[in-house]
């Protein structure tokens, strides 16, 4: 009886330190978490390199009347922007889904029920172990466990962060200026051979009919809309990439005082924005 | 000679489209004065402006491969060590797990239950395959 009233002290001792750290964790979860999915919204682009160079031939095929039996496409410098845009996107996604996953609250949630029913089911041999001991045993080791495993894993993420944190922004840079200078370019040259095809059909005087120009003009707005809507999701793109780069800023800084509290503060303003985005992104994507 | 960097590809590329967009607005500015040849010399000079600013931009996107090398190295190596740390906690559930199998076998070897032993073995032996 009195060794169960010691560990139930314990136990009420350890309990906040355990509480505590958990709280700390969620915060680096919950950004990267975050941050992953916002990331994740390139795949919704639906537009790429090859995209575009095959556009643009199918366009000019059409600008010029060449008839082929199949039409051909030199596309290997856009098939390689895709290679290198696909890795980079890659490596930070697996950086921020491990970063999540790390933090996660159930990954030192430890499960001893096998453990203690197999010391309270049975006799061991002359010794009969008191229910409410193993119970106690059971709480007390495993919220020393999980205060162990979540220092050792706020101590391991800190170092995780500061590794990362500097190509980390290169990355992330050079990403941006990916998608927003470079794919959002190649629409600005899909916008302007648009513009060029149909001011020539207007000067050529090659529509005769009220109808045929009424047609050509809806044709010409609606691929314009459809390009304006997709450098729309590249620009609300690339701004949660900015936050994605500030709020690891934040995290870096910060590395040393993962338990402050006013670094869930920080890091809320941050996925806040990051959800806003991708809210923004998933209405132009409907 | 220095190499390309992507900045200055993108720098290339916008000099292209701009001139492409100068060709067209001349044209369109001399419509009617324009002779059927000059039309046509304008007009492939901009269909090639536009084609090789589209190809220096996609050309740009590869340089970037060379000015991020280091930093997806170092990127993918902390990647790979926090999957180390991850498969680390994840073992001490395994451990726990295999503490109760031992201790499950124990009682059965106590009790000289054959029937208990071989059960308790089998369970054991599946405990240490698991993940």
């Amino acid at each position: 009886m009195r060794s169960f009233l010691i560990l139930k002290n314990l136990l009420f001792l350890l309990a906040p330190f355990s509480i505590f750290s958990c709280v700390n964790l969620k915060t680096v979860q919950g950004f990267s978490n975050t941050s992953s999915t916002g990331l994740q919204q390139f795949e919704e682009i639906h537009y790429t390199f090859l995209d575009h160079c095959q556009d643009r031939c199918f366009e000019i095929a059409v600008h010029e009347f060449q008839l082929e039996r199949e039409l051909e496409c030199e596309c290997g410098d856009f098939i390689s922007a895709d290679s290198v845009t696909q890795v980079i996107y890659s490596t930070i996604n697996g950086y921020l889904l491990g970063l999540g996953e790390l933090a996660q609250n159930n990954l030192t949630t430890y499960r001893t029920n096998d453990l203690t029913g197999a010391l309270t089911a049975q006799q061991l041999g002359p010794v009969s172990i008191d229910e409410s001991v193993v119970g106690a045993f059971s709480a007390l080791s495993n919220t020393l466990l999980r205060s162990t495993t979540d220092f050792y894993r706020r101590r391991k993420i800190a170092s995780y962060i500061e590794k990362a944190n500097d190509p980390l922004q290169v990355l992330l840079k050079k990403f941006e200026q990916i998608v927003q200078a470079n794919l959002k370019g190649e629409l600005q040259f899909k916008k302007e051979r648009l513009y060029g095809n149909f001011i020539e059909l207007k000067l050529n005087n090659t529509l005769e009919s009220d109808f045929e120009k009424r047609k050509a003009g809806e044709d010409y707005y609606n691929a314009l809309l459809e390009i304006n809507r997709l450098e729309k999701m590249i620009d609300i793109y690339a701004k949660s990439l900015h936050e994605i780069a500030d709020g690891h800023q934040v995290l870096y800084d910060k590395r040393d005082k993962l338990s402050l509290k006013d670094l869930a503060v920080d890091l809320m303003d941050y996925s806040s924005e990051i959800q806003v985005l991708n809210t923004e992104f998933n209405k132009l994507n409907q | 000679m220095a190499n390309l960097t992507s900045e200055q590809a993108k720098q290339l590329s916008d000099n292209f489209f701009m001139l492409s967009t100068a060709l067209l607005d001349f044209r369109v500015a001399n419509w009617d004065s324009l002779s059927k040849e000059n039309h046509q010399v304008l007009s492939d000079a901009r269909s090639k402006s536009l084609e090789f600013g589209e190809q220096i931009l996609a050309f740009a996107t590869s340089l970037i491969m060379n000015e991020v090398t280091e930093s997806l190295d170092t990127i993918n190596q902390v990647t790979s060590d926090i999957k180390g740390t991850i498969k680390n906690l994840k073992n001490i559930q395994k451990g726990l797990n295999i503490a109760a199998a031992i201790l499950v076998l124990g009682i059965a070897v106590l009790e000289k239950d054959p029937g208990k032993i071989g059960e308790s073995i089998k369970g054991m032996v599946v405990t240490w395959g698991e993940g």
